[in-house]
C-alpha cells in the first residue's frame, strides 16, 4: 500500500506516475469497479462534484474547500478528463484515491470518459505527449469502460448540520433548505423551506432563487430569506422558470421528502423509467451513440414539456414533467447531474427536483465561472434512513398514507429534497499552479 | 456601407470616421488628398500611426494596440501596419533592453503587446513571428506573462535546443529545412506558449499553417530524387548504427502521420513509393525490434498504411503466400501473442481485423471500420475477390489456429489461473473472433464448430477473474446477436446457457457489472424471442429460471415457453411483429452512423465521397440515416409503422438526386443557415445569434418575433427546445460540438412534430433552417408514428443532410486557409425556431404546386417576404 500512497503523493504534486504504475493502478481499479453495480449505492454524508475536465489545480482547490479525501466522502459525476491540461494527473489521482479509499470515493462515468471523445478533446494527446505512447490512454480507457453509470445517495438529511461559519443569529437549522457557502466556509445566502400554507405560485419562484440570489447576492452576506422567515419574500425578485407554471400539476408533487438522490452525469433517458432499468445495462463498452447508456451520459434538462432533441446530437432534452414523473416513480427527492457549464457553479431546476453541479472553475481557463460542490449531510435522527428507499415505492412515506394520492399528500409536506449545502469556489490562484500549458513534443524529424 | 449604431464599437468607428474627416478638413494644407477619396471609409484606419517602439512609450503602445484590436477594422489596420513597418522586429530589441533593466513592468507590457499582435489572427504576422529572425524575440517577450507575475517561462531555452531536431537523412534544401523548424515552432506556439489564451480563429490559423507546411515538406521529400532511396538504404546497410535505424523508423512514422492529411492521390503515390523502396521489410524489422518505441513506430506505419488502403498490404501478403514465405499476418499474430505493450497489441488486433475484412476493393477505405460493421456484412454477400478468398482460405487453414492458440489451449487446462500477461490476451482474441464471426460467415462457423470454441469460453466462465467471465459472456452475446439458427443450435447443443445462469445466480445478490451483463444477455434472448434458446433453457434449467422468475425477463421466458409448449414452429402473429421491431436494430446496425460524425476527419469525408458515385454526400448520409430512423423508432418502443419508412427511403433518394443535380443545395446557403434563420426570424444580424450561443442552458432571448413565434409554436403543437449548432473549437459551454451534427441527421426522424415541416420540404435548402432547427417533441405517450409522420421524418432526413455537407465544406475551408469562424447557429432561441418552423410550413403550403427546381435563393426570398404573418400557417397545413 505504501506504493499507492507514494503514487498519491506524487500525483498530488502534479507529477505523473510511471507507465508501469499506471498499469497496475488500472488493474486494481478494474477489479474494484467490476464489483460495482451500474448504479452505486452511496450513503450520506457525501459531497457531490461535477465536471473536473483536467483542471488539476482546481481539483486541489476543490479538495481544500470540500475537505480531504478520507475525511470527506466524495462522489464525482464524471468528465474528469479533456480540455484542461492535466487530465492525466487529475484522473489518475482520483483513481488512486478510489483504489486507496474505495468506500470514500465514488466515480461515475461522464460522456468524456470515452475513447472517441478523448481523442478529439485532448486526453489522448496529453497521454501521448506525457508518455510518448498512447498506452496510458488505453489503460485509462479500459478503466472508463468499467465506471459505474450512476449513483444513489441514501440517508440524506433534511436538516443541515450547523457549520462553523454560521452566524449566531441564524434561523433554526431544520428550516433551512439550501445554504450557499463561499470557499472559506462563510454563508453567502440561505434559503428556507417554504411554509406549508403556501400554494403553488411560490414553488417555482422559490426554487429559482438560489441562483438568482447568488448572482446578485454574492456581496450581501446574509440570506435574503432569513429576515422574514418566509420564502415568499424572496419570490418577487426572481421569476420562476417559465416552464414550471405551465406544466400542469404545478410543481407540487416533485421531490419526495424522504426519497433518495440519483446522481448521473447527463440526465434521464426515455428508455429508462425506473432506476432498476439502469442496472440491466451491460455497461462495459465504449459509450454508445444511442440508447439508454448514451442518454444517461448525454442528456440535459430543459424548459420543455416531455422529451426533446438534444443539440448535442446525443442524448435528449427532458422537461420538468419527465423529471417529476421519474422522481415520483422512483421515490427520488432529487437528481444531481453535471454535464453543463453553469456560471454560478450550480443550478437547481424544476422546483428543485434536479440540480446541475459544475466543479471546474474558470472552465477552459477562460470562462470565468465559479464552481460548486453539493454537500448532503447524514440524517442523524436515525429515522430518515429507514424511511428512504432505494427506488422502491410504497415504503418511504413511513406508513403515512397510500402512495397513490400523491397530489394531496405531497403538496402539504415539504416539497423539496434533502437539505443542500453548496460550497462555491473559484479557480485556484494563478500563481499556485504554474502556467497551464501542454507538454511540447520533444523531438521532431519533420 | 452599412451604418450600425447597435454596438459601441460601431458607434466609435463612425465617430472616429467623422472626426477623421473633420481633422482632414481642418488640416487641409498638410494632409494628403486621398484622405477624401471614396475608399476612405473602408480602410480609414489604415492610416493609423503606432507610437514608436521605445521602452519609454510602451505603456502608450500597449493602450493603442489594445484599443485598435477591439474592432475588426482596427485589427485589419493594425495588422497591415505591423507588417508594413515590420513592427515585430522593432519590438524585439526591447525585450533584451527590458530584461537588462530588469523592468518587469515593461516585460509584462511587451508580453501583452505580443499576445495581442499574435491574436490578431493574421497569417502573415504569425509566419513572420516564427521566422528565424523573430522567433526568439517573440517567445522571449511571451515568457513574462502578467497573468503569472512570479513565473518566467523558458520558451527560448526550449526552442534553442537544436538537438531536438533529428536529421536522419540530410535535407539539402535550406528552405525546406527552415520550414521544418518553423513548423515545429508553430506547434510549440500552439501547444505551449499560446495554449491558454488561444481563440478559435487563431487556433485554426495555426493549424492550417502547420498543415500546409507539413504537406509541403512531405511533398518535397517525396519528389526529391534519391532522398527516399537514401533513407531506406539505412536499413540495408548491415554496418549502420542501430540508433540511426531506429530514428529512420520514427522518421517514416512521422511521414505517415503527416501523409494522413494529404490528398488521396498524393498519399497513394507516397505509399507506393515507400513500398517500392521496401517499406514492408522495414515494418518487419521494426516489429521485431527490442526497443518498444520502434515497435510502436512500426505498428503505426503499418496501421496508417492499412488505413489508407488495406488491399495494398493484402496484395503483398498474397505475394508472400505465393512465395511460401511467412506472411505478414503470421508475424502480426506472433507479435500479438507475445507483445507486452498494450498499445501495440490493440493496434495489431485492429490490423488483423482489417486485413481479413473481406470487403471488395473499391469499397470505402477502412478508416471508419469500427462503424461499418453492419454494412460490411451486407457487402460481404456481394462477393469476395478471388484473391482475397484465397487469402482467407489460407488464413483459416494455417493461421487461425495459431492466432487463437491461447483459447484452444484452454482445453488442456484444468485450472483456470492465468498470469497477467496471459489473461490480457483473451479479450483481444474475443474481439477478433467476434469480428471474424460477423464477417466470414461459413469459414468462421466451421472454425468455431470444429474447435468447439463455445466450450472454451464456457471454461472461461469458470475462472475467478470477473473480466474473463465477462469476455465469455460477450462472446455468447455476439452469437445471439447474429440471429443465426446455426449458432442458436450450437449454443443449445453445447449447453452454454446453464453456466451463464450459474454465473448470474452466483453474482445476483451483488449487483455488479457481471450480473448486469448476464441480465442483458437474457433480456436480449427474451426480446428477440429466440425460441430455440428459450426452449432449451426452460427445458434444461427450469429450476434456475424459476429461482430468477421474480424478474420480469425470466418470468416472460417461462411464459413464452409455456404458451408455445416448446413448439418453436408455432407462429404467434403478435410475437412475430414484436420480433420484427426488436430485430430491426440489429439488421440496420446503424449504431455507427452517429459515431461517424463524432470525429470529423478527412477519412470520413472520403468515405462519404467514395460511397456514392457522384459528388453528393447528401444521399449517402440520408440513406444511411434511414437505418437510424428505423432503429430509433423501434427502440423507443412505440408501435411505429415501419413499412412506409422504407419506402420513403428510396423516394427520398430520387428527390435528392434531382435536387443535387440541379445544384439546388448551394454551398452558400448551406454554409450559413444561422444567417438565414436569424434573417427569417427578425432583422437581427447574425453576430447577435452567435453571441447568444453563450448561455445554452438559459435561453431567454426574446426576439421581436416572439409573439408570432408563440403562435406558431402553438399552431404546430410543438414545443421546441432551443437548439444551436455552432462550429467552434472550444466553446464556453460544455457542448460537444463534434456530436452536434449527428443530431440533424438522425434523431429528428422520430419526431412527432415534424408534421409542421412536411410542407416545407418542398422548399429548398434555405428551409433547412426550419426543419433542421425545430427539434420535435418526442413524447412517448403520443408516439404513434402514422404515415404522415413517418413521411415527415423521412423527408427531414434530407433536409438534415446539408449539414453533413456543411462539415466538409467547413473542413475544407479551414484547410485552405480561410479560417472563417462559421457559426452554424441555427436558431438562437426556442421562439425563433418555432417561428421559422411555422413560416416554413406555411410557405410549403403555398408553394406546394411549384416544382422542386425553384432556386433556393428565390425561395429563401419568398420565405422572408411571406414570413410576416406566418403564425397560423403551420397548423392549418395538414
Amino acid at each position: 500500500m505504501s506504493d499507492l500512497d507514494r503514487a498519491i503523493a506524487q500525483l498530488r504534486a502534479c507529477r505523473p506516475i510511471p507507465e508501469a504504475e499506471v498499469r497496475q493502478l488500472c488493474h486494481k481499479a478494474r477489479e474494484l469497479l467490476i464489483e460495482e453495480g451500474n448504479v452505486v449505492t452511496v450513503n450520506a454524508p457525501v459531497t457531490i462534484c461535477g465536471d473536473i475536465h483536467g483542471q488539476f489545480h482546481d481539483l486541489m482547490e476543490l479538495f481544500r474547500v470540500g475537505g480531504d479525501v478520507p475525511d470527506t466522502n466524495y462522489l464525482f459525476m464524471g468528465d474528469f478528463v479533456d480540455r484542461g491540461f492535466y487530465s492525466l494527473e487529475s484522473f489518475l489521482l482520483l483513481l488512486c484515491l478510489k483504489v486507496r479509499y474505495p468506500d470514500r470515493m465514488t466515480l461515475i462515468r461522464g460522456n468524456h470518459e470515452s475513447r472517441q471523445i478523448t481523442t478529439v478533446y485532448g486526453f489522448y494527446d496529453e497521454c501521448l505527449r506525457k508518455y510518448g505512447s498512447a498506452n496510458v490512454w488505453r489503460y485509462c480507457c479500459d478503466v472508463f469502460d468499467y465506471l459505474a453509470l450512476g449513483a444513489i445517495v441514501l440517508g440524506a438529511s433534511n436538516t443541515l448540520p450547523s457549520s462553523s461559519g454560521q452566524p449566531a443569529a441564524s434561523p433554526p437549522a431544520d428550516e433551512v433548505e439550501i445554504e450557499v457557502h463561499n470557499a472559506h466556509g462563510h454563508v453567502i445566502s440561505r434559503f428556507l423551506r417554504p411554509k406549508e400554507t403556501k400554494g403553488d405560485g411560490t414553488g417555482g419562484a422559490r426554487t429559482a432563487s438560489p441562483n438568482g440570489g447568488l448572482s446578485n447576492g454574492v456581496s450581501s452576506d446574509s440570506s435574503s430569506g432569513s429576515g422574514s422567515g418566509s420564502a415568499s419574500s424572496s419570490a418577487p425578485a426572481n421569476t420562476g422558470p417559465p416552464g414550471s407554471g405551465a406544466s400542469g400539476s404545478s410543481g407540487g408533487s416533485v421531490g419526495n421528502p424522504a426519497g433518495a438522490v440519483l446522481c448521473v452525469h447527463g440526465g434521464l433517458s426515455p428508455l429508462i423509467d425506473m432506476v432498476d432499468k439502469i442496472r440491466l445495462l451491460d455497461r462495459k463498452q465504449e459509450v454508445p451513440h444511442e440508447g439508454a447508456m448514451c442518454d444517461l451520459l448525454w442528456s440535459d434538462p430543459d424548459e420543455i414539456d416531455g422529451w426533446g432533441l438534444s443539440p448535442r446530437g446525443a442524448g435528449f432534452l427532458f422537461g420538468a414533467d419527465i423529471v417529476k414523473v421519474f422522481n415520483h416513480r422512483n421515490d427520488l427527492s432529487l437528481i444531481a447531474r453535471a454535464h453543463q457549464l453553469v456560471m454560478e457553479g450550480f443550478k437547481e431546476m424544476f422546483d428543485a427536483s434536479i440540480v446541475t453541479v459544475w466543479s471546474a472553475p474558470n472552465y477552459c481557463y477562460r470562462c470565468g465561472n465559479v464552481a460548486a460542490l453539493l454537500e448532503l449531510s447524514e440524517d442523524e435522527s436515525g429515522l430518515g434512513v429507514l424511511a428512504r428507499s432505494n427506488g422502491e415505492v410504497n415504503r418511504s412515506d413511513g406508513g403515512v398514507g397510500p402512495r397513490g394520492v400523491l397530489m394531496e399528500n405531497d403538496l402539504m409536506g415539504a416539497r423539496s429534497g434533502p437539505a443542500r449545502r453548496y460550497r462555491v469556489f473559484q479557480a485556484a490562484p494563478q500563481d499556485s499552479r504554474g502556467m497551464p500549458a501542454k507538454k511540447p513534443v520533444a523531438d521532431y524529424f519533420l | 456601407m452599412a451604418l450600425s449604431f447597435q454596438e459601441a464599437e460601431g458607434c466609435a468607428l463612425i465617430w472616429k470616421f467623422i472626426d477623421g474627416v473633420q481633422q482632414t478638413y481642418q488640416s487641409v494644407m498638410g494632409a494628403p488628398d486621398d484622405g477624401l477619396s471614396d475608399d476612405l471609409a473602408i480602410d480609414m484606419p489604415a492610416s493609423i500611426q503606432l507610437p514608436p517602439a521605445d521602452i519609454r512609450t510602451l505603456h502608450e503602445l500597449e493602450m493603442t494596440i489594445r484599443n485598435l484590436s477591439q474592432s475588426p477594422a482596427g485589427r485589419d489596420a493594425l495588422a497591415k501596419t505591423i507588417m508594413n513597418e515590420d513592427y515585430i522586429s522593432k519590438l524585439i530589441p526591447l525585450v533584451d533592453i527590458a530584461e537588462d533593466l530588469e523592468s518587469l513592468q515593461d516585460l509584462h507590457r511587451l508580453c501583452n503587446i505580443m499576445k495581442t499582435i499574435l491574436l490578431l489572427n493574421d497569417t502573415a504576422i504569425i509566419e513572420h513571428a516564427v521566422s528565424d529572425e523573430c522567433v526568439y524575440g517573440v517567445v522571449g517577450a511571451l515568457e513574462y506573462d502578467p497573468d503569472f507575475p512570479s513565473h518566467k517561462a523558458n520558451h527560448r531555452q526550449w526552442l534553442k535546443n537544436q538537438g531536438r531536431y533529428k536529421e536522419v537523412v540530410r535535407i539539402q534544401d535550406d528552405q525546406v529545412r527552415r520550414k521544418i523548424h518553423q513548423t515545429y515552432r508553430l506547434q510549440y506556439l500552439k501547444d505551449v506558449v499560446l495554449a491558454r489564451i488561444l481563440d478559435d480563429p487563431t487556433f485554426s490559423v495555426l493549424n492550417s499553417l502547420i498543415f500546409f507546411n507539413q504537406v509541403d515538406i512531405v511533398q518535397h521529400l517525396h519528389n526529391t530524387p534519391g532522398f527516399l532511396k537514401d533513407l531506406f538504404a539505412i536499413f540495408h546497410d548491415p554496418n549502420e548504427q542501430p540508433l540511426r535505424k531506429k530514428e529512420a523508423v520514427l522518421f517514416i512514422q512521422q511521414c505517415c502521420a503527416i501523409a494522413k492529411n494529404l490528398q488521396p492521390p498524393a498519399r497513394q503515390a507516397l505509399y507506393t513509393h515507400f513500398l517500392s523502396q521496401g517499406l514492408l521489410p522495414v515494418i518487419n524489422f521494426g516489429l521485431r525490434h527490442l526497443d518498444v518505441s520502434v515497435r510502436v513506430g512500426a505498428t503505426d506505419i503499418l496501421v496508417s498504411m492499412i488505413d489508407h488502403d488495406p488491399s495494398l498490404v493484402r496484395l503483398t501478403i498474397y505475394e508472400q503466400i505465393q512465395r511460401h514465405s511467412l506472411p505478414l499476418t503470421d508475424t502480426l499474430i506472433d507479435l500479438l501473442l507475445v507483445e507486452v505493450d498494450l498499445g501495440i497489441k490493440s493496434q495489431i488486433s485492429d490490423a488483423l481485423k482489417v486485413l481479413l475484412d473481406p470487403t471488395p476493393p473499391g469499397a470505402p477505405p477502412q478508416e471508419a471500420r469500427e462503424f461499418m460493421v453492419g454494412q460490411a456484412r451486407l457487402r460481404a454477400q456481394q462477393g469476395i475477390e478471388p484473391q482475397q478468398d484465397l487469402f482467407l482460405t489460407h488464413f483459416y487453414e494455417h493461421s487461425a489456429r495459431r492466432l487463437f492458440k491461447p483459447l484452444l489451449d484452454l482445453e488442456k487446462r484444468t485450472e483456470m489461473k492465468f498470469s497477467p500477461l496471459e489473461d490480457g490476451i483473451f479479450s483481444y482474441l474475443n474481439d477478433i473472433l467476434c469480428f471474424y464471426i460477423r464477417q466470414h460467415q461459413h469459414r468462421s462457423k466451421f472454425f468455431v464448430l470444429t474447435n468447439n470454441l463455445a466450450q472454451r469460453f464456457v471454461q472461461l466462465l469458470a475462472c475467478k477473474e470477473k473480466h474473463l467471465q465477462l469476455v465469455a459472456i460477450r462472446f455468447f452475446r455476439q452469437l445471439v446477436v447474429l440471429q443465426d439458427e446455426f449458432y442458436y443450435k450450437h449454443m443449445a447443443d453445447q449447453k452454454v446457457l446453464g453456466p451463464i445462469l450459474d454465473v448470474l445466480l452466483r453474482t445476483m445478490p451483488r449487483d455488479n457489472l457481471l450480473c448486469s451483463a448476464c441480465l442483458e444477455l437474457f433480456m436480449l434472448i427474451n426480446k428477440e424471442n429466440v425460441k430455440e434458446l428459450i426452449k432449451h433453457m426452460v427445458e434444461n434449467y427450469r429450476e434456475k429460471i424459476m429461482a430468477l422468475s421474480y424478474m420480469d425477463t425470466f418470468n416472460e421466458i417461462l411464459n413464452r415457453y409455456d404458451q408455445t409448449q416448446g413448439f418453436t414452429a408455432s407462429v404467434d402473429p403478435y410475437f412475430e411483429s414484436e420480433d420484427e421491431l426488436g430485430r430491426r436494430p440489429m439488421h440496420g446496425n446503424a449504431v455507427g452512423l452517429r459515431g461517424e460524425q463524432l470525429a470529423i476527419d478527412q477519412a470520413q469525408e472520403e468515405y462519404l465521397n467514395t460511397s456514392d458515385d457522384d459528388e453528393d454526400e447528401n444521399i449517402a448520409t440520408a440513406n444511411r440515416g434511414m437505418g437510424v430512423l428505423n432503429h430509433s423508432l423501434a427502440t423507443n418502443g412505440g408501435s411505429a409503422a415501419s413499412k412506409p419508412l422504407v419506402e420513403y427511403n428510396s423516394d427520398d433518394d430520387e428527390e435528392l438526386d434531382e435536387e443535387a443535380s440541379n445544384g439546388l443545395v448551394e454551398a452558400d446557403t448551406v454554409m450559413t443557415p444561422a444567417d438565414t434563420a436569424s434573417r427569417l426570424s427578425n432583422g437581427d444580424s447574425e453576430s447577435d445569434s452567435a453571441k447568444e450561443n453563450k448561455a445554452p442552458s438559459t435561453p431567454t432571448t426574446i426576439t421581436s418575433a416572439a409573439a408570432a413565434a408563440a403562435a406558431a409554436a402553438a399552431a404546430a403543437a410543438t414545443v421546441t427546445p432551443p437548439e444551436r449548432l455552432a462550429e467552434k473549437r472550444r466553446r464556453e459551454e460544455d457542448e460537444d460540438d463534434d456530436a452536434l451534427n449527428k443530431l440533424t441527421q438522425h434523431k429528428r426522424r422520430n419526431s412527432s412534430g415534424s408534421v409542421g415541416s412536411v410542407g416545407s420540404n418542398k422548399s429548398t435548402s434555405s428551409s433547412n433552417a426550419n426543419t433542421g432547427s425545430s427539434p420535435r417533441k418526442l413524447k412517448l405517450a403520443g408516439y404513434t408514428a402514422d404515415e404522415t409522420r413517418a413521411r415527415g421524418g423521412g423527408r427531414s432526413s434530407r433536409t438534415a443532410s446539408p449539414n453533413g455537407t456543411n462539415n466538409t465544406a467547413l473542413g475544407q475551408g479551414q484547410r485552405h486557409g480561410h479560417p472563417k469562424k462559421i457559426a452554424i447557429s441555427i436558431a438562437p432561441s426556442v421562439k425563433t425556431a418555432a417561428t421559422t418552423g411555422g413560416k416554413g410550413s406555411q410557405l410549403g403550403g403555398q408553394t406546394q404546386g411549384q416544382t422542386t427546381q425553384a432556386k433556393a435563393q428565390t425561395q429563401a426570398q419568398t420565405q422572408a417576404d411571406g414570413g410576416g404573418g406566418g403564425g397560423g400557417g403551420g397548423g392549418g397545413e395538414q
